[in-house]
């Protein structure tokens, strides 16, 4: 029903998109200075603004937010809720709209990258995800905040509200930069609360490595992922395939599908990737062997497990060897940091005495 | 919002008594009449600000209120759901009926709990004509559960319930679970009495023994044997006062409950029988578009699956025990979801006074909303510059975001962690 009503365009909601933007300067620099296919980020920007202002005109009700991610920091850019900062000359042959979204993005941008910045810390991917997610929540919770008590505000972003009131909000990720095997966890938490909260996420790698990362975060919020090809068609890739038309929309078009998305997970010990793994039940560390005591919380295993479990190992070799024939993923799905004796403060493996 | 459920905060209005207050008071009868209207307080503005701040500053108490020290929770559960089937279901007290309340609110609770507890399981039994009833075998796969009481024709209720049956049908179908494993049974009753074959007594003593954690919904009022069981198995027990009540008692129990101390006795080094290595297998996803073949589950012809690593057979969804050859069949997603449990965003510090907001920092960094230039006297817990700092990255959060990202995102968006 509600599918069909969509179809209709009857409804006076838009749909809220949230772009994250990895700017890491040195992927970049990698990106334009790439052979095959050289992409710079003047040439980016100009396309992913023209995708943008595509998105403003489809609906006048549809809103956007703007989210980047720098090595170490990430920051909101652009929304359509903010009121103007100052106000912009009125140049005829522009629509103002598109005028405003097109010289506050440009103007954050470069005053972003000429700031002096940790080129050695990693894109913030996380904080911009995260970020990302709390603005279409906070939306939808400014249009509830009326007519419902605040302790409702867990039910309500968990889904519960009024259907018709919560636009289809999703979140773009145009990311350049390989998976960060220490960002998992995170990643991971922030990938459920948005499908829990309905939200799509699609990914666009443009540069790099296929991520995993974002290849699950697709697949888990029914959200498309597309590696980017032709670089130099970026614009194509995002009009005409399948990230301006809002989820509803997509079931009707033909969208690019996951063929194989990697399930397998990385044990902590070798960080092998395994089909077949032992797990320890106070923290779920993944081992690629029966080991007799857990490297990360320290608890030890009865010895008539470790011997069940020794029989029961498949026969043809150890699990690692056996994946090396496979193809292997580009990164492990699986890996936290390494344990450090610090263990977390009050979840739920602590010391046990 | 309904007066009743301001009722209820009025009652728990302060944590620390609320242990005090129930075990004085402990039936709403002998409790003084409460006007819970009156304890809504318009403040001078005429605005409900001043009650809506103290209903947030409990939020955030109880958060803060959460023990420090280290507790472990289980991860792996496995759960026997009992439903009362008896005639007392078809009262009217709740709307539409407690039998059909019961029904939407279990579907919501199987589902709430498989998103919480995703490597659980769930088995669901039922109470009719002074029988247990097995109405869904023990299952990974919301899907099954849910399945399994979605007839409703099927479920309609009559007799007198048994709780000794049930739960005897219950721990039977959970004794040969592993000790890891936690056994919870959860009961849902509307009756005010139970038809036993022998000594529900006798029962109980052997859920003490085989660690069984019972805990019982009741719709109607407090049955001694109820409370008993809960309370000599460490359950919780609950008497829905209402519709919206009731909700909440059930949905209470979805949190992976705290592991009771069995180690504190054997103590430190030794090994730890609640603990166990299991041997799981990631499987590989058929993609959409790949050839048909039968599942082993419930041999049809599909094209999308997963590959059992070990004996390669077909399942339709994971995880789950693999038919053929019983590896438990897991995806990493699922073992992720567990995690926050394991690492938590560490709660944020409430912003005491003026002099501590730092220069350049107008707006929450989380959602960009400006905050309040002005403060404002606050309850205690609550920053009256309603900023909330987080202590890794002194970045200041809004008290929205500040309960978005504990109870939903589990992710800090200042420093990612």
């Amino acid at each position: 029903m509600r599918h069909s009503r969509h179809l209709s365009m009857d409804t006076h909601f838009g749909s809220h998109l949230s772009v994250v933007l990895d700017l890491s300067p040195a992927q970049w620099h990698r990106a334009a200075t790439d052979r095959d296919s050289p992409l710079a980020v003047s040439v980016f920007v100009s396309q992913l603004l023209a995708f943008l202002n595509a998105h403003i005109a489809l609906k006048h009700e549809n809103t956007l937010a703007v989210f980047a991610a720098l090595p170490g920091k990430s920051v909101m850019l652009y929304a359509s809720s903010d009121p103007p900062a100052h106000p912009t000359p009125v140049d005829p042959n522009s629509y103002p709209p598109f005028r405003r979204l097109d010289d506050t993005v440009t103007a954050r941008i470069a005053a972003l990258l000429a700031a002096d910045l940790d080129p050695a810390q990693p894109s913030a991917l996380v904080g911009a995800l995260t970020k990302a997610l709390c603005c279409p929540c906070s939306l939808s919770l400014l249009r509830l905040s009326s007519h419902s008590p605040p302790t409702d505000i867990n039910r309500l972003s968990l889904g519960q509200a009024p259907k018709d009131e919560v636009s289809d909000p999703r979140i773009l990720v145009l990311s350049v930069s390989p998976d960060l095997a220490t960002s998992y966890i995170p990643i991971m938490n922030s990938i459920f609360s948005a499908q829990k909260l309905k939200i799509t996420i699609d990914a666009c790698q443009i540069f790099g490595p296929d991520t995993v990362f974002l290849q699950q975060a697709a697949h888990l919020t029914g959200g498309s992922y597309l590696y980017l090809d032709r670089r130099d068609a970026l614009l194509q890739y995002l009009i005409q395939m399948s990230f301006l038309p809002p989820p509803p929309i997509r079931k009707v078009l033909a969208v690019p599908t996951q063929d194989r998305i990697d399930f397998r997970a990385a044990c902590f010990c070798h960080k092998n990737i395994v089909d077949i793994g032992f797990v320890c039940s106070v923290c779920l560390s993944i081992f690629c062997q029966p080991v007799p005591v857990c490297s990360t919380c320290r608890t030890k295993f009865p010895i008539k497990t470790l011997q069940r479990l020794n029989a029961a190992r498949p026969p043809s070799g150890s699990p690692a060897t056996s994946n090396s024939a496979r193809p292997s993923p580009v990164s492990t799905p699986l890996s936290r940091p390494a344990p450090n004796g610090n263990l977390p403060t009050n979840g739920s493996n602590g010391p046990k005495h | 919002m309904p007066p009743k459920d301001i009722d209820d905060m009025d009652v728990d209005s302060d944590d620390s008594d609320i242990s005090i207050e129930l075990g004085n008071q402990a039936y709403t009868w002998e409790a003084s009449f409460t006007r819970s209207w009156e304890t809504v307080q318009e403040d001078e503005a005429g605005t409900l600000q001043t009650a809506v701040e103290d209903l947030m500053a409990r939020g955030r108490r109880r958060r803060l209120l959460a023990p420090a020290s280290a507790i472990r929770r289980t991860i792996i559960r496995h759960l026997m759901l009992i439903l009362d089937l008896s005639s007392a279901m078809m009262d009217r007290d709740m709307r539409p009926t407690r039998f059909d309340l019961m029904l939407q609110y279990a579907r919501e609770f199987i589902t709430e709990w498989f998103d919480q507890n995703p490597l659980g399981q769930i088995g669901i039994v039922g109470m009719r004509s002074g029988l247990g009833e097995r109405i869904g075998e023990m299952s990974g796969n919301p899907q099954e559960v849910l399945k399994s009481i979605s007839d409703r024709i099927k479920l309609e209720p009559s007799g007198e319930p048994s709780l000794q049956n049930a739960i005897e049908m219950a721990c039977g179908s959970m004794s040969h679970l592993p000790t890891h494993s936690s056994r919870e049974i959860l009961i849902i009753f509307g009756s005010l009495t139970t038809c036993d074959p022998g000594n529900i007594h006798e029962t109980l003593e052997s859920c003490v023994k085989s660690k069984v954690r019972i805990s019982v919904v009741a719709l109607a009022a407090e049955m001694k044997i109820c409370r008993e069981l809960c309370d000599k198995t460490g359950g919780q027990f609950g008497v829905a006062m209402n519709e919206g009540h009731f909700k909440d008692l059930l949905f209470e129990l979805v949190p992976p409950p705290a592991q009771r101390a069995i180690t504190r006795i054997t103590g430190a080094g030794s090994t730890n029988p609640a603990a166990d290595l299991m041997m799981m297998g990631f499987p590989t996803r058929l993609p959409d578009a790949s050839p048909p073949s039968l599942c082993v589950c419930h041999s049809e012809m599909k094209s999308q699956g997963f590959l059992c690593p070990r004996c390669l057979s077909k399942v339709c969804d994971v995880p789950t025990d693999c038919d053929i050859c019983g590896l438990m069949i897991v995806s990493s997603p699922h073992l992720a979801r567990s995690y926050h449990h394991l690492f938590p965003v560490k709660p944020y510090d409430a912003v005491q006074s003026e002099f501590e907001i730092p220069e350049g920092s107008s707006a929450c960094h989380a959602c960009a909303r400006p905050f309040p230039l002005k403060a404002t006297p606050a309850k205690e817990g609550l920053s009256p510059v309603g900023r909330y700092r987080c202590p890794d990255c002194h970045n200041d959060f809004c008290s929205e975001c500040d309960i978005f990202v504990h109870d939903v995102v589990h992710c800090c968006p200042g420093c990612g962690k």
